[in-house]
């Protein structure tokens, strides 16, 4: 085939399926069982055979998002297995500092390149009041490479974990790139310990019919939660948020409520996804939410949505500040105001998220302040609210701030704030409400409540249920999910 | 345990990947052969798009006007009632850049199109292109062979039923079970018998109607502003260069919604209506939004789109357009 030809097949191929592999695309149903299909064919014959399949898919998949975004993670994943190997190579404690901070700078300098120096910018020539032109430096017309928030952090903690002798650095290539491009995870988490995943890499993965089915089980509930939950639920946060000054008091922060189910189903549905998807491929992944509606307050409901971020901020950022010191309490408290700030920080470029992140924090130490003099009590411990109470008022905080996370900046949050709080009638609210969705709400969060102590409702229940039944559990959920879905959405994270 | 492998020409699979192979194939059956089922019956449904559809398929050679627009457009906009032959092709939240690519992927298959209806309603202006109605690609690729993607498409790209399954659920259960669908197309695509409003429900009763809560947009955004604004000088940049005449419509509304808009969206709105009008030759307008005389309760369906009788007249007025500019 000559050159040209060749490359004429390649544009045709590549623009018939340019579009994103959104878990909740057709395409990604077709890419998947293909993808499965080619790494268990060859499976038997060799491990590297298997990561390499892995690799080309995942970087398929993310190239179709953008190819440019290619360079980006390949870059990154360089810098960070040969800085790792740097580290181990030498004794001297400064050189290991230094190969330490040139992979921490450079991992922070795409960040802050890509998803914060126009912010920054902006604010600087903002609190200078400077027009263009006036000062030395211009925002920049950059994309923000999907998933780079995600990525970033686990390649950084890799080479961090090397620095600490946590982990021994890899000196296979090949099973490091997987562990940075790792498709189910790549572009929205969870985000992995090196400790965790990149062993899983390192040895054989048997085929388990059964850990298959359950991954299988996993994605269909995610894709319900995605779908039908989260979908259905933007609808009607979109039509809101896009006009607030027309909806009253009630009517926005049911809105806000819904917002919070929205962002859930969206977040979790994905999570459950990946880790589903990853089962297919005989990884194990961590566990990304559990029930976070359910939480008895705000430091309760960090350790039940984002695990692996929190995680993430608590081994690399909380833990280092406060240096042991857990008692005390000034510096404990800035620890968490600090971390917390960056958590909101980390979502996006925007002192919607930064006020978001403080205001966690805040509500976080307030939460952990003694209210007595024995230091006994505090807000949600032994105070004087029921304690039935508790999870509704968490749930309360988080559904108010989180108006912060879903409005375009902080003058709609405003709006926002000033309606609900004014008491304005709500004379539309009647077209907000959709019966048949909220029963879907109540479902999924009977089915996590009651099956709260495994990972997702739907898990092993082969165990207890027999075939024909199951099989008919499934199809109502895919009857469910094809009749019930909502207009397609992007996954909220992505943007992250 | 794995059981033992089979060897194939390529690749070869263990016997446990086999059966659950099996199991897969023999689960997933019936889901797409149901699938097709339903993608088969819903392309059965005569909706209006279909019909949009087969009426420039069959009249391709003859038409001579256009129009383009959102339900507003849709509803007001009844070719059966001017003089030259005539298409909708207007449907609800169908904005510019949809209007667009349908304008340019049918240009070439209608020799005798002469004259455009554009629509630049109250807030048209301040509305962002892509909302949730892209859905309606599929629509578009597959009943007008005009591909609004923005990218190549694929076989996907054309199943009906995957592209909303909500709405066309809605509409199979309409049409096979309950039957209750009270439509009545006419050759057109149009509905003549689109009565079913708010206003009916009230009774056309004035005092009832002006105590009606319903839905208006006030929300002003200056960027989508410009950016439409751009976009519609660019289509009127193309429609001048194609040597159409373009009618720039602004589709009657009732005394109550005129009452609610924005008077800052309506000023933008309306200078825009200015510049048009002074800068494009091939260009005139007919802006009826406030026009109170000849439209009156008994021709709306609700505070913001006309029933057949105010389509009545909306056409007969865009056809006394028409007269004038020949």
């Amino acid at each position: 085939m000559n050159e040209n030809l060749q490359r004429s097949v390649f544009c045709y191929i590549y623009s018939k399926i340019h579009q994103h592999l959104l878990f909740s695309s057709f395409s990604f149903g077709l890419f998947l069982p293909i993808t499965l299909l080619l790494y268990w064919a060859v499976g038997f014959k060799r491990i590297k055979i298997q990561n390499a399949i892995l690799l080309l898919a995942s970087y398929f998949f993310y190239g179709l998002w953008d190819w440019r975004f290619l360079f980006l993670i390949v870059a990154s994943s360089l810098v960070d297995y040969f800085a790792a190997i740097a580290i181990t190579n030498t004794e001297e404690k400064s050189k290991q500092k230094h190969f330490l901070y040139s992979s921490i700078l450079w991992n922070l300098g795409v960040l802050f390149l890509f998803k914060y120096y126009n912010f920054f910018i902006d604010e600087f020539a903002l609190l200078f009041n400077m027009q263009q032109g006036e000062y030395a430096f211009s925002t920049l017309n950059l994309i923000l490479p999907v998933g780079l928030s995600f990525y970033t952090f686990q390649t950084m903690s890799y080479t961090i974990d090397v620095y600490k002798k946590r982990i021994a650095p890899t000196r296979n290539l090949l099973n490091f790139l997987c562990f940075v491009s790792f498709f189910p995870q790549l572009v929205a988490g969870p985000i992995e310990k090196a400790s965790d995943l990149l062993p899983q890499f390192n040895k054989k993965r048997a085929f388990n019919t059964e850990e298959v089915k359950d991954g299988l089980r996993q994605i269909l509930w995610g894709l319900f939660k995605k779908m039908v939950i989260a979908d259905n639920a933007a609808r009607i946060v979109n039509t809101v948020y896009a006009s607030p000054d027309d909806y009253g008091s009630l009517s926005l922060f049911y809105a806000s409520v819904l917002f919070f189910f929205q962002i859930y189903g969206d977040f979790s549905g994905y999570s459950d996804i990946a880790i589903g998807t990853a089962k297919l491929f005989g990884f194990k992944l961590s566990k990304n939410f559990n029930i976070p509606y359910l939480a008895k307050s705000v430091t309760d409901f960090w350790q039940r949505w984002h695990i692996t971020l929190t995680r993430w901020f608590n081994d690399y950022v909380y833990f280092p500040l406060i240096q042991k010191n857990l008692r005390n309490s000034t510096r404990r408290n800035l620890a968490i105001f600090i971390t917390m700030g960056l958590i909101g920080l980390w979502h996006g470029a925007d002192w919607t998220f930064i006020i978001f992140g403080v205001f966690q924090g805040v509500l976080i130490i307030l939460e952990r302040t003694p209210l007595t003099k024995d230091r006994k009590s505090t807000l949600f411990h032994k105070s004087s609210i029921p304690k039935f109470l508790v999870p509704f008022l968490t749930f309360t905080f988080i559904t108010v701030s989180s108006i912060l996370f879903r409005s375009q900046n902080i003058d709609e949050a405003g709006i926002v704030f000033k309606r609900i709080f004014s008491f304005i009638p709500s004379e539309t609210i009647g077209s907000l409400i959709n019966k048949r969705f909220l029963i879907f709400v109540f479902v999924m969060m009977l089915l996590e409540i009651i099956t709260r102590n495994k990972d997702f409702p739907l898990t092993q229940i082969d165990k207890y249920i027999n075939r024909p039944t199951r099989w008919i559990i499934y199809y109502i959920f895919i009857f469910l999910i094809f009749r019930y879905a909502g207009p397609k959405e992007d996954f909220i994270y992505f943007q992250f | 345990m794995p059981g033992p492998k089979k060897t194939l020409s390529i690749f070869s699979f263990s016997e446990a990947q086999l059966r659950f192979l099996k199991y897969c194939l023999v689960f997933f059956i019936p889901v797409v052969i149901a699938y097709f089922i339903l993608e088969l019956l819903v392309l059965n449904i005569p909706i209006n798009y279909k019909v949009f559809g087969e009426y420039l398929d069959s009249n391709s050679q003859e038409i001579e006007i256009m129009g383009l627009g959102s339900s507003q457009m849709k509803c007001g906009f009844n070719p059966e009632f001017l003089n030259e032959k005539a298409i909708n092709l207007s449907s609800t939240s169908q904005h510019h850049n949809e209007d667009f690519h349908i304008l340019k992927g049918t240009k070439d298959r209608l020799p005798e199109l002469k004259y455009v209806l554009m629509e630049v309603s109250y807030n048209h202006l301040e509305l962002p292109h892509h909302n949730n109605d892209y859905w309606k690609n599929t629509i578009y690729l597959n009943y007008y062979g005009v591909n609004a993607f923005e990218r190549h498409t694929w076989y996907k790209d054309r199943l009906v039923y995957l592209s909303n399954t909500n709405f066309y659920s809605y509409k199979l259960m309409e049409h096979y079970v309950h039957n209750s669908s009270t439509e009545k197309l006419n050759k057109y695509g149009f509905d003549s018998n689109n009565y079913e409003g708010d206003f009916k429900k009230l009774d056309y009763d004035e005092a009832k109607i002006a105590s009606n809560k319903f839905k208006i947009i006030t929300r002003e955004d200056l960027t989508i502003f410009k950016k439409n604004t751009a976009y519609l000088f660019e289509m009127l940049d193309y429609a001048k260069a194609q040597n159409f005449k373009v009618i720039v419509c602004a589709l009657p509304l009732y005394k109550t919604y005129l009452k609610e808009r924005n008077p800052n969206i309506v000023r933008r709105r309306d200078s825009v209506l200015g510049v048009i009008k002074n800068k494009y030759s091939n260009v005139v307008l007919l802006n009826e939004e406030t026009d109170t005389l000849n439209f009156t309760v008994n021709d709306f369906l609700n505070e913001n789109h006309l029933n057949p009788d105010g389509a009545k007249k909306f056409t007969a007025l865009v056809n006394s357009k028409l007269d004038s500019l020949n």
